[in-house]
């Protein structure tokens, strides 16, 4: 399937990525409406960094998903598509996906689990991807041969 | 082939999706003896609090057995085990079976307290509890709860909710003791003080008094609380009945190998009725858990159709969040006896409080309250037993994160195998 791929060696650590992510999800879907709701949009993806390594992280979309097993409410699912995908009508915010997730991309809105749906319901793609200057940001397939 | 699965719940479910994503015209059976299918026992108490409504309760959608082309006999109890393959239903029938799964799950304890028979008093384990619970609340102004553990505390916070007055009365010296270090209790009980939950610990009822109905509970110290409702929440039992009589062996419930095979050859077993290995202390035991259920069930399905997956080890953890206060707890919390190191760190003004509990380096186990949001990648560090001495020093560090244990990934490569890390790494 495709996902969004981070090439360390380009990311500067900008974190453009983070703020188109949070406006995309917010309810204006412009970053000046989006500063004043409540709840204010959380970026589900995050600038990380190690010694001189930045990361821009998010959900991986894992084949066999940890949340997907934890969630106890049916609100985290696999999509056909292979996507991890979140029905945030179901979720009662227990927490357990974020227990799960071995990569910490689960967080907390209030009462809601949060996580990178790919921007499911955009044509556009990946906004992140979109908004990423120096295209560390790579929204692409990967055999498992390519590995 | 021809599978019976009984027991309707996590693992049942989980054991079915396995099955039929290898086998896709086998004859699955799934015998349950409640009513009501594929509904989460553990939204039981956000439903109880009117959180959500019962529809919410489904974690699949109705035409689950349809779409799997399972056939489902609803409300009919499997009564034992026999020889050659088959198992006798409540009505008299019997059916007979290739493969086996056992997932019948456990039942509340219920104390052997005077006075527990009257109406009023309930466990808070299936979908008739709840009910029974909520049809109550007309009536109910004060509530007991007996029990401080995951589903006393549960219950007490849901009737709250609804406006119960309510007290939970506590053997321990402090709530939730099965599974977490009494600092990081401290703040959950705390918490639930503040909101006007009263919790009186090292103490046990003597008593349930009242005719028919209760009217309210005597302490083993003589003092009484009026109340109508009592929930007890005293731990879990497995319901391994059906396998007396049989060569199945069994413990605190049924032992299964790392396969989740039982002793006797076709029958396996999953959920809160198996007793597996523990991840982390190797101990054979029931961490009666839904994501250890879950996984329980797909190795078992796997393996009844010819797999042979072994099963990592279930994990005692948990997470729950009282009035916005978050809180996860995993593996050792209360580490006995020595080679343990404990790293702790605090903020009392947000009321946060995180400990990692290491053995020869390694994690263990680890308690988070109000900041959670890092505490897979803990498990991560945990279920792959790796050392972390290289970054122990960050571990509790306000900016603790995946990248922080990117290079313990590249230099444990035979233990980070999933494709995700692989990902990661080539991109690196």
């Amino acid at each position: 399937m495709k996902k969004v791929y981070c090439e360390v060696s380009k990311c500067l650590g900008c974190r453009s990525c983070e703020i188109a992510c949070a406006v995309e999800h917010s309810k204006g879907k412009t970053l000046f409406l989006a500063i004043k709701e409540d709840p204010i949009s959380i970026q589900r993806r995050k600038v990380q960094s190690v010694s001189k390594l930045v990361i821009s992280d998010a959900c991986h979309h894992c084949i066999e998903a940890p949340c997907v097993n934890a969630c106890m409410s049916g609100a985290m699912y696999k999509e056909k598509d292979g996507s991890t995908q979140h029905d945030e009508e179901k979720c009662v915010g227990c927490w357990m996906c974020i227990m799960a997730c071995p990569f910490g991309t689960i967080s907390r809105s209030k009462k809601l689990a949060i996580k990178c749906d790919l921007c499911k319901d955009n044509v556009k793609g990946p906004m992140c991807v979109i908004s990423c200057p120096t295209k560390a940001l790579l929204f692409k397939e990967v055999q498992r041969g390519d590995l | 082939m021809n599978y019976i699965i009984i027991g309707a719940s996590a693992a049942g479910i989980s054991a079915i999706e396995a099955i039929r994503s290898v086998d896709k015209n086998g004859k699955i059976t799934v015998i349950s003896d409640e009513n009501y299918a594929i509904y989460s026992r553990c939204v039981l108490s956000y439903y109880l609090a009117g959180i959500v409504t019962e529809d919410k309760l489904k974690y699949r959608n109705d035409n689950f057995f349809k779409n799997n082309n399972v056939e489902a006999i609803l409300g009919k109890k499997v009564v034992s085990v026999l020889p050659d393959k088959k198992v006798k239903l409540s009505d008299g029938t019997e059916l007979t079976f290739d493969k086996l799964l056992i997932a019948t799950g456990s039942r509340s304890k219920m104390e052997s307290i005077p006075g527990i028979e009257k109406e009023g008093v309930f466990g808070l384990r299936n979908i008739d509890d709840a009910k029974k619970i909520e049809t109550r609340l007309n009536k109910t102004k004060s509530a007991v709860m007996l029990g401080g553990g995951l589903i006393g505390l549960r219950a007490a916070y849901a009737l709250h909710k609804r406006g119960v007055k309510v007290t939970v009365v506590v053997k321990s010296k402090h709530v939730l003791s099965q599974m977490m270090d009494e600092e990081g209790a401290s703040f959950i009980q705390n918490r639930m003080q503040e909101q006007g939950i009263n919790i009186l610990t090292e103490l046990a009822a003597k008593e349930i008094t009242g005719n028919k109905e209760v009217k309210g509970v005597i302490l083993e110290n003589g003092n009484k609380i009026d109340c109508e409702t009592i929930v007890i929440g005293k731990g879990v039992q497995p319901n391994i009945e059906l396998v007396k009589n049989t060569n199945i062996k069994t413990d605190w419930g049924i032992v299964v190998n790392e396969y989740l095979q039982t002793t006797s050859i076709d029958i396996y077993s999953a959920g809160d009725i198996a007793q597996s290995s523990d991840l982390i202390t190797g101990e054979s035991t029931i961490n009666a858990l839904w994501p250890n259920a879950i996984a329980q069930g797909k190795v078992a399905g796997l393996n009844m159709v010819g797999k042979n997956i072994k099963y990592n080890g279930s994990i005692g953890m948990n997470s729950v969040e009282f009035f916005d206060l978050p809180t996860i707890s995993y593996g050792i919390t209360k580490p006995k006896g020595e080679g343990f190191e404990v790293l702790i760190r605090k903020n009392l003004n947000k009321n946060i409080y995180k400990k990692i509990v290491l053995k020869d380096n390694k994690i263990v186990g680890f308690v988070l309250v109000n900041d959670i949001n890092q505490s897979g990648v803990y498990g991560s560090l945990i279920e792959k037993k790796v050392d972390v001495s290289s970054i122990k020093n960050i571990l509790l560090d306000n900016n603790f994160n995946f990248a922080k244990i990117l290079l313990l990934i590249s230099g444990n490569k035979k233990s980070f195998t999933e494709p995700e890390y692989e990902e990661i790494l080539i991109n690196k």
